[in-house]
């Protein structure tokens, strides 16, 4: 039977240690700011969010329905989704500041944020030239 | 496994209570756009179940509330539920051979970090993107702050059943 | 209690059961047919979609056979081989040689020569055949040159007849060819939606079974991965690229594509040429000969004709793209800091 404050104690501890490594995740700013843009684990496509000049707008096709995504200089949103919770859609911009990724888990879609581009995944290629 | 009918009526009504609070949870929106990140109140009757009636009976309705309630919140759910239940289970399991019955809240907080552990290693199997296990301290943040929340009313209700026994 | 018990599993069991129900996967309909088979030189991967695509597939296969018999240079009972040794005596070919043959020749005159079936004897000398590399020197160059000219090839139904000292080789237009042919075989037996891919050559049927387009990756002519992915539907995608056979003397690098004018490998700046169009044999043939023109004279063709698409990579690493493509091509993330250039009518 251990002492009530050793639990305590214990819990925050861990509250703190994850608290810091929240916050430094938070105010880390990355060298470079690659969006890497997870399908079911495989990059369909790598967005370096510095070079982006041009807005865009595309859909993605997920397991169970698409996702829009919109890149503007610097950022990148998630701005519809075919899934019930939303939260992605919630998660507002992902910017080249840094910060945590934007998951849709229904349609296993990830936009992290990297130093460099994923090698875009063989299963979103259905033939080679050359 | 031989249960009295009155534990067996005991477990269906947690059952059903477990359930009722879970899909009503699963109605308000959620507070931080975060996957994972919730109250997890239907936890409160696991918990209780675990010190009062016992492993047995506290795996049955866990595994219950988390079957019938996939079937409000869709297969997808299922696989994060069981995986975050199932380890939240174990380790209260564990812990309940540490604790006094007056520490039942902790077993709570425990449990409810590795449920958001266990959630978040599905996430990553099933996403196949490890990039995500960056949202590990936010959700043991989140996990100590519900399981808080829901321990210190589990706490309460160990209290008061028991003073009413 | 006992009735407790069993209300109790049984609530269970039947939640199990609406949850597998849930779980289990709807009828596929994007069921599919693959084959694959060594043929001309290469691997040919053909998928058919559909309840049709395993019947198709085979039918295709059997096609793709037929057809390496009558266009081998090789094979010594061939169509090719037969009227590059009838000493200037007409043959009489099948229809599948003589409709390529045709096909090609209108190639060659359309492109002036930068196209050349007639180019074989050259490609021997270099050892491109038989991958016995040597560099010819000038004058046995120009001796093989002279024997060099498409125009004096005769095609006249299925009667070819190819001067003595000539000799014609498809290879250029043959895989091309083959996925048209492909594709006919596919539309026959029903099926709207498949691909095949004849060894760096991709020909697709349709979309995708989900009805998204085709993702076709273009080969990095300088290194690993890809330059870029082009979507496409119902069209041909086709690279010649100087990387995909060369040899190495003195420090310098000789491939393959050989340009009909001197004789040597065509060397105008073009490393990588990708075309995309409906007609598998139009992309073959115009991926040599745009390779061998070189961006300026791809460009002008391309003004002039325009029933395709293309995509250049240049020696200096820069892409130069049609503006019909130029919308469906991605480039990969290591290609994004090379320059683009959008070719406009």
């Amino acid at each position: 039977m251990k002492k009530t404050s050793f639990w305590i104690i214990l819990i925050a501890a861990v509250a703190l240690l994850a608290g810091a490594a929240a916050l430094w995740l938070h105010f880390h700013h990355p060298d470079a700011a690659v969006a890497n843009i997870y399908l079911d684990g495989e990059c369909i496509r790598s967005i370096d969010l510095n070079d982006v000049t041009e807005p865009e707008i595309f859909t993605v096709e997920g397991e169970i329905g698409t996702n829009t995504i919109q890149v503007e200089p610097g950022r990148i949103r998630v701005t519809h989704a075919e899934c019930p919770d939303q939260i992605c859609v919630q998660m507002g911009w992902l910017t080249s500041e840094g910060g945590m990724p934007i998951v849709c888990l229904p349609n296993k879609l990830v936009i992290s944020l990297d130093d460099v581009p994923a090698k875009i995944g063989d299963a979103e290629i259905d033939g080679v030239v050359g | 496994m031989r249960w009295s009918t009155r534990q067996l009526s005991l477990m269906a009504l947690l059952t059903a209570i477990a359930l009722a609070i879970h899909v009503a949870e699963a109605q308000i929106p959620a507070p931080v756009p975060i996957p994972g990140v919730k109250l997890g109140l239907a936890n409160i009757v696991t918990v209780w179940a675990m010190f009062s009636l016992g492993p047995g009976p506290a795996l049955m309705i866990l595994v219950a509330r988390i079957l019938l309630g996939s079937l409000f919140s869709g297969v997808m759910s299922l696989m994060y539920s069981l995986a975050g239940g199932l380890l939240c289970y174990c380790v209260m399991l564990l812990l309940r051979r540490f604790l006094t019955r007056e520490q039942i809240w902790v077993a709570s907080v425990i449990g409810a970090v590795f449920h958001n552990i266990g959630q978040i290693l599905v996430a990553i199997v099933v996403t196949g993107t490890p990039a995500i296990v960056s949202y590990l301290p936010i959700l043991l943040i989140s996990g100590i702050a519900a399981g808080l929340f829901t321990g210190v009313a589990a706490q309460y209700l160990v209290n008061r059943m028991d003073k009413t026994k | 209690m006992r009735f407790l018990k069993q209300a109790f599993a049984l609530t269970l069991a039947l939640a199990l059961l609406l949850l597998s129900g849930c779980a289990d996967p709807a009828a596929r309909e994007d069921e599919s047919a693959s084959r694959s088979v060594f043929a001309m030189d290469t691997v040919m991967d053909v998928t058919a979609y559909g309840p049709n695509g395993e019947k198709a597939a085979v039918a295709a296969v059997n096609r793709i056979t037929e057809l390496e018999q009558a266009f081998s240079v090789t094979i010594d009972d061939s169509d090719i081989y037969a009227v590059n040794h009838a000493y200037g005596k007409p043959v009489t070919v099948s229809d599948d040689t003589a409709a390529l043959l045709s096909e090609a020749l209108r190639f060659c005159m359309l492109t002036h020569g930068a196209l050349d079936v007639s180019v074989y004897p050259v490609l021997k000398a270099w050892g491109f055949t038989t991958q016995d590399y040597r560099v010819p020197k000038a004058d046995e160059l120009q001796e093989l040159l002279a024997r060099v000219d498409y125009a004096k090839v005769q095609c006249d139904g299925n009667t070819v007849t190819v001067p003595a000292n000539m000799e014609i080789d498809l290879g250029s237009v043959a895989k091309g060819y083959t996925g048209d042919q492909i594709m006919q075989i596919f539309r026959d037996n029903g099926v709207t939606s498949g691909m095949v891919s004849l060894g760096g050559n991709v020909q697709t049927l349709g979309s995708k079974p989900d009805g998204s387009p085709w993702r076709i990756a273009i080969q990095n002519p300088l290194g690993d991965g890809y330059v870029g992915v082009v979507e496409v539907r119902d069209e041909a995608v086709v690279t010649s690229g100087g990387y995909e056979r060369y040899f190495e003397r003195d420090g310098e690098v000789y491939w393959h594509i050989i340009d009909p004018a001197t004789g040597a490998p065509a060397k105008n700046g073009v490393i990588s040429a990708t075309i995309v169009s409906g007609s598998g044999t139009r992309c073959d043939a115009l991926s040599t000969a745009l390779f061998i023109l070189g961006a300026d004279g791809a460009e002008t063709y391309w003004r002039t004709h325009g029933d395709f698409d293309y995509l250049l990579v240049l020696e200096d690493g820069s892409i130069v793209v049609s503006q019909g493509i130029a919308d469906r091509f991605t480039v990969a993330d290591d290609w994004a800091n090379h320059n683009l250039t959008v070719v406009t009518k």
